[in-house]
């Protein structure tokens, strides 16, 4: 991410880039503080570190595009504009919230907003967006899917059949792997031999590309040249994005299979920082309009999780509703 | 304002969580996100942060004392929630 690259854009283009990775950031650090003051219940996957991914491929996509996601999914859902109250009520169970209350942190999602509510089955979003890939191209509509799953994924059988299907009938779906390195606490060069996930693409005779995951431009351009890819017919597309979680794989993790070197200098290059010292070489950007910004963030939060403590859950009479099964 | 800290839930599959070390004295402030003690489960040494910001007023658990999740740990003073 040079000086140059961040002069091409628009000042409020670029600021709502750091906007939308802020609100991220700061809505899982307060879902952290609530989950260590014993109010929020089960485990949660959390992204801190992870938030120019989502951040740079929702921004390529249209509302009525889709994406699918996983157990980490509270930064894609912001990322696609997935009301932070809306969350917040879902997470604390509440019956106003995105899923009813019924979903929980692992089942996030708006369909209004273009997100399929999340799968946490590792790799169970990439058959379905073939599937809605497939929907589109009969439909015969401009929509793409773009379709989130983490390193592990990539050796779970649901994402060689998912991408070889979508390939054979050029499916518009942007496949994205967010390499963070892990599977839970297994590094990624114990799952498969290849130095590169992008290099997959091979095999399934698609394009594959691997982007640096913490560089916000970075991904978003490579995710609109994808997206276009898309729409003209020529998906689907693998793009592998290089990134890191700093945080645990869930709250109960203590992480100490990343090396403490490894961590430190992933940290160093978390992508809001180093966003943010790109941004203010501008003329036109200061520390103060990004202080802005994160004060502003902060306050939405804080109102949201207001409105999450306090929001009735379901009734027995919910019980059946909206269930299939 | 006066907050109990709980032990949070760390997953582990056997009931006892002990103290380990606590990286915070009493009458100390501490910060919201700062690490308090280190615990170690049946999985994992650990170390567990505050929730709040404030002045630490009370260890509950001494140094290889033995806990449950959920059980106060600490009380904190808080200056702002
Ligand atoms: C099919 C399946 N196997 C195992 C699990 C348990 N599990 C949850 S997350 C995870 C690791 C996934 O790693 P990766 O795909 O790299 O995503 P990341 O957690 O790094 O975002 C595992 C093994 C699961 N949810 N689904
Ligand atoms: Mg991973």
């Amino acid at each position: 991410m040079g000086t140059d690259t961040i002069k091409k854009y628009e000042k409020e283009f670029l600021l709502g880039l750091y906007e939308r990775m802020f609100l991220i950031r700061e809505f899982e650090e307060q879902v952290k503080f609530l989950f260590l003051e014993g109010v929020m219940p089960g485990t949660i996957h959390q992204c801190q570190g992870q938030e120019a991914t989502a951040v740079g491929v929702c921004t390529a996509l249209n509302n009525d595009d889709f994406i699918t996601s996983t157990h980490r999914p509270h930064g894609h859902a912001l990322a696609k504009g997935v009301s932070p109250e809306s969350m917040l009520i879902e997470l604390f169970g509440g019956v106003t919230g995105c899923c009813k209350g019924k979903g929980g942190s692992m089942h996030i999602g708006d369909v209004d907003k273009g997100m399929l509510p999340a799968i946490a089955i590792v790799g169970g979003g990439i058959p379905l967006a073939t599937g809605m890939g497939l929907a589109f191209k009969m439909k015969k509509t401009p929509q793409v899917v773009a379709t989130f799953f983490g390193d592990g994924a990539t050796s779970e059988g649901a994402f060689h059949e998912g991408i070889n299907m979508a390939a054979i009938w050029d499916l518009p779906v942007v496949f994205v792997c967010e390499n963070n390195f892990y599977g839970a606490s297994t590094h990624v060069n114990k799952v498969t031999r290849l130095k590169c996930i992008a290099d997959r693409a091979a095999g399934y005779g698609i394009r594959g590309e691997t982007v640096d995951g913490n560089d916000v431009l970075a991904v978003y351009e490579a995710a609109q040249t994808a997206v276009q890819e898309c729409r003209d017919g020529k998906g689907p597309v693998l793009l592998e994005l290089e990134t890191y979680r700093i945080t645990g794989h869930s709250r109960r993790d203590a992480c100490q299979y990343q090396p403490k070197e490894e961590r430190e200098r992933w940290k160093n290059n978390e992508p809001i920082g180093a966003f943010g010292r790109v941004l203010v070489t501008r003329d036109d950007v200061d520390e103060g309009d990004l202080e802005a910004i994160r004060s502003q963030v902060e306050q939405t939060v804080v109102s949201a999780i207001k409105v999450g403590r306090s929001a009735p859950e379901p009734t027995v009479a919910d019980l059946l509703t909206d269930v299939y099964a | 304002m006066k907050v109990k800290m709980k032990m949070p839930d760390l997953g582990t599959t056997v009931d006892e969580i002990t103290v380990v070390n606590w990286l915070v004295e009493v009458g100390q402030e501490v910060k919201r996100g700062q690490a308090l003690l280190e615990v170690e489960t049946d999985k994992a040494t650990m170390e567990v942060e505050s929730f709040v910001s404030g002045t630490l007023e009370e260890i509950c658990v001494p140094v290889n004392g033995v806990t449950t999740t959920g059980s106060v740990i600490a009380v904190i003073a808080v200056t702002d929630v």
